[in-house]
């Protein structure tokens, strides 16, 4: 299988380019695959699960959404925050669900941020969801 | 001739200070070079999204987005970053003046004030400023979510039209010896026009002008991190100077105190002795 260079870049660290055969992606319209030799293009990244192959193992990783650019057969991933699967501190993400669900169910006193909310909210499932994998 | 007790108390209490201004310095000294760290980490990630943003923007409809809307100039929003803590040399004043200035320019009625770090609230609301939002004490754990959280607050005051451009005054981090206070504009956002965007064949999805207005939100928290980043950088590189000529003015005073002592010292034994002399002289 052919492989491709990985770049994963966040504002507050540097993860080292790796050689991959297969990366996953959350797309803004459902999750798509990365391969060696993708069309050029810049696409939207939910938040979800990333599932990084590379020769010799699979990792999972978590983010809160972001963009992936491919440009001549180098992929970066420029995101705001990834965490390795293993990496995830579960009961931190348990009690930020927690916060997030008690938040919606006492919206309506405050009139909180909808979007906000729904994002926290599924930023934390998201997080639960990786760190079972 | 100051008394002997009174000098030796002086260099006493100069010596301590100095301790304290040394440990400061020290301090100082070790944040910077995490502060610094820190901003070159955040750095790629700054590049490649202007990278990207400037693949786009050239195609994209200013008016579709809110973010991009240039509007008749009636109301402006100003977003001061200072720290929290004095004792770091003209670091806050100066960024203060210089916002002042400009906003004065402008009529201090039709400014909206953001203000990060307490000197620039406690400064601003002495003068009876207009001040939508004050951020403080968050300096010592800085994170992205502050970041964040900021710049959400300042977009929205964008977009609701209640201002019509945001300026950010902040100091630029250059070197260790030097600081420059930037006044830039955040928003709308500039961008050069004649940039050709050669990459014809290349997919977007979802469309450009959806990817566009998710990017440029994200590219705003981002400078909202630089300038932080920056500016904490920059308050403690000046303090770590300040607190160095503090240093080393102390060590000029204990300098001139043991001088001074020395002398007192000396004239005492001086006077002692031609007392005694004068007082065996008397005997014989």
């Amino acid at each position: 299988m052919g492989h491709f260079t990985l770049d994963i870049v966040t504002p507050t660290q540097n993860l080292d380019v790796i050689e991959v055969n297969y990366v996953r992606c959350p797309g803004i319209d459902g999750s798509f695959g990365i391969m060696a030799n993708h069309q050029d293009g810049v696409f939207s990244l939910d938040i979800g699960e990333i599932m990084i192959q590379s020769e010799s193992d699979t990792k999972f990783y978590s983010i809160s959404g972001g963009f992936a650019e491919i440009n001549e057969n180098e992929v970066c991933l420029l995101v705001e925050t990834i965490e390795v699967s293993s990496d995830i501190d579960i009961s931190r993400a348990e009690s930020a669900l927690q916060r997030a669900n008690e938040r919606k169910t006492k919206r309506n006193e405050e009139d909180l941020d909808e979007v906000r909310m729904e994002s926290s909210l599924s930023r934390a499932l998201n997080r639960l969801r990786v760190a079972n994998r | 001739m100051a008394n002997l007790k009174d000098i030796r108390d002086r260099i006493k209490s100069v010596r301590s200070i100095q301790k304290v201004t040394k440990a400061m310095k020290m301090v100082a000294a070790a944040k910077m070079r995490k502060a610094q760290e820190r901003m070159e980490q955040a750095r790629p990630y700054t590049n490649r999204l202007v990278n990207v943003i400037h693949h786009l923007l050239p195609d994209v409809n200013r008016a579709l987005l809110p973010l991009l809307d240039i509007r008749r100039i009636q109301r402006v929003g100003y977003v001061v970053v200072t720290s929290d803590r004095g004792l770091a040399g003209s670091f806050n004043t100066n960024v203060v003046k210089k916002a002042e200035l400009e906003i004065n320019e402008i009529g201090k009625e039709n400014v909206d004030l953001f203000c990060i770090g307490k000197k620039a609230k406690d400064y601003f609301t002495r003068r009876n400023y207009n001040i939508i939002q004050s951020h403080i004490e968050f300096w010592n754990d800085l994170e992205f979510q502050h970041a964040i959280k900021m710049g959400e607050k300042i977009i929205n005051h964008f977009v609701s039209k209640k201002v019509d451009e945001i300026h950010v005054c902040y100091n630029e981090f250059v070197n260790v010896a030097t600081q420059t206070i930037q006044s830039e504009q955040l928003l709308p956002l500039e961008y050069n026009q004649e940039e050709s965007s050669s990459v014809s064949n290349r997919l977007y999805e979802p469309s450009k002008e959806k990817l566009t207005k998710s990017l440029i939100p994200r590219h705003l928290n981002v400078q909202m991190w630089k300038y932080l980043l920056e500016s904490y950088a920059s308050e403690q590189a000046a303090r770590m100077i300040a607190m160095e000529n503090a240093t080393d003015n102390a060590e000029d005073m204990v300098k001139n105190l043991t001088l001074e002592f020395n002398k007192a010292r000396q004239a005492s034994i001086t006077k002692e002795m031609l007392e005694i002399v004068g007082g065996a002289e008397a005997l014989k």
